[in-house]
């Protein structure tokens, strides 16, 4: 959920601004860090700030027809971590403002602030609390658990955030803002309740092809665990190649265009 | 490219320098946002909305865009008529009309403002611009490259999902949520897969790190700051002015 332009005083605008700045910026400097000892991390870095970008522009099934931009940050937290979303999280919102007019430009601080830094550390505090808990679970299981638990409290740790945000601002004359955030994140949870159940049922379909596809990039990057059989560290390009082409025209629809091009 | 992007390209006003936009725009939702806001917010529109026509931006365009914020600003605004935890556990906010009519009014008129802006100035031309601030190089860097990707996942997203629709994959809510659980999956393949080979073919041509574009900059005439600069200087006064007098 993202603030409009224009629905925050300049002031709450700045400060969420600042709120969010150190996260970002500690993003920043791991993401300078990775770049420099391995250059060739700024073209995964940039396709995954476009997966991010893609992901939140995506229209999903919910209980009002379709809704975009959800889905993301839970997948986003899962496979990148908080402290690189930060990062592509700000980046993504930047080119909603600007491609879409999905939140504002002023608004940007305090939408980085829900979207890009509560709502990560939320899903990927979620996420490595069930996998713990989940540890004696088979691996599919525990995994599904905890993903879908991570996509489902980010969306609803960000909208809690968002409706806090507009509780401050726009206080209530009688209950104050704990009134007015009574009545925001009551509003707001007709939408986002179902929506967020929704993203954790898309994200675990979204994990288990990826399990099924690409195990190595997952274990590489930390989602799945090392199998006890040796598990080679990147998948053959051509077998990579052979299953996504697979699960594309099997599950995903066919996409000769791409493949030709 | 998205709609927005397309009708920034078409703008007759994309051969000024983004900074004289960013001038007339930032001083439009300055004065939107701080200024009283009767009769600020509906100068701020009528501005807007006058630059919008002069600058050649699809109208039709500009309100499908708006129509999305606009919901959330309504709620938003809706919101501030009832009043919780006073003396009736729900009831009529004292003063809530006026209130949720500024916070609307003020809102609209400031996403007006962005919208002018991002409808009059290509991303890539704020982009090419980036790398001579002081933001660090990796980010720079990591920001221009999401963007040349994210066209093309975009079309591969559109393109996977309307094989999908074919295929009746969203006849139903349990297929719809599986063809959208496989969409986000293949797109995470595709991305990765789009990398690697992009890395090859540039370490191919002797990639050191940069990829930077010529901008062909001239100076900006005083006139156009001037022009650019009078709308927002002319709100702030009538709109201090008349509150003065009343």
């Amino acid at each position: 959920m993202h603030i409009p332009e224009g629905l925050l005083p300049p002031l709450h605008a700045a400060a969420w601004t600042a709120a969010a700045a150190p996260f970002v910026v500690h993003g920043v400097r791991s993401l300078t860090r990775e770049v420099r000892a391995n250059p060739e991390a700024k073209l995964l870095i940039g396709a995954a700030g476009a997966f991010c970008f893609v992901l939140s522009a995506l229209k999903i099934p919910s209980a009002t027809g379709t809704s975009s931009h959800p889905v993301g940050v839970g997948l986003g937290s899962v496979l990148f971590r908080p402290p690189v979303m930060a990062v592509l999280g700000t980046v993504t919102l930047l080119f909603q403002a600007l491609l879409l007019a999905h939140g504002g430009l002023s608004t940007l601080g305090a939408n980085a602030f829900s979207l890009a830094v509560v709502g990560p550390w939320v899903a990927y505090g979620a996420f490595r609390l069930v996998r713990a808990l989940t540890a004696r679970l088979p691996e599919g299981t525990s995994l599904s658990l905890a993903v879908f638990t991570a996509a489902f409290s980010a969306s609803l740790g960000t909208y809690t955030v968002t409706s806090l945000q507009l509780a401050l601002a726009h206080p209530d004359p009688e209950g104050g803002v704990l009134g007015a955030f009574a009545k925001y994140a009551t509003v707001f949870s007709v939408t986002q309740v179902p929506i967020a159940v929704i993203e954790g049922l898309v994200t675990v379909v979204a994990v288990r092809l990826l399990t099924s596809v690409n195990r190595g990039d997952l274990v590489r990057l930390g989602v799945l665990r090392p199998a006890p059989a040796p598990v080679p560290e990147t998948a053959p390009r051509e077998a990579a190649d052979r299953e996504a082409g697979t699960a594309d025209t099997a599950a995903a629809g066919g996409d000769d265009k791409e493949k030709n091009a | 490219m998205t709609p927005i992007d397309t009708a920034a390209y078409r703008s007759r006003w994309r051969r000024y320098h983004p900074a004289v936009k960013g001038v007339l725009c930032g001083g439009l939702l300055a004065c939107a946002l701080m200024l009283p806001p009767w009769p600020a917010a509906a100068l701020v529109a009528a501005a807007t909305l006058g630059s919008a026509v002069a600058a050649g931006v699809p109208l039709g365009l500009m309100a499908r865009a708006a129509a999305g914020p606009l919901v959330l600003i309504a709620t938003s605004a809706a919101a501030l008529l009832v009043s919780v935890g006073g003396a009736e556990p729900v009831g009529w906010a004292p003063g809530g009309p006026a209130r949720a009519a500024e916070v609307a009014a003020r809102a609209s008129a400031a996403l007006g403002t962005q919208l002018l802006f991002v409808l009059t100035t290509p991303v890539a031309d704020l982009l090419a611009r980036l790398s001579r601030t002081r933001l660090p190089a990796a980010l720079v860097e990591v920001v221009a490259l999401t963007y040349q990707m994210l066209m093309v996942l975009l079309g591969t997203a559109h393109r996977v999902a309307s094989g999908q629709a074919a295929r009746h994959g969203y006849r139903s809510r349990r297929a719809g949520l599986r063809s959208a659980g496989a969409l986000g999956g293949v797109l995470f393949l595709r991305s990765l897969d789009r990398a690697r080979r992009l890395q090859e073919g540039l370490a191919c041509r002797g990639y050191t790190g940069r990829l930077t574009v010529l901008v062909d900059e001239r100076p900006v005439p005083p006139v156009e700051w001037a022009a650019a600069a009078a709308p927002p200087l002319l709100v702030a006064a009538l709109t201090l002015t008349s509150t003065a007098l009343r």
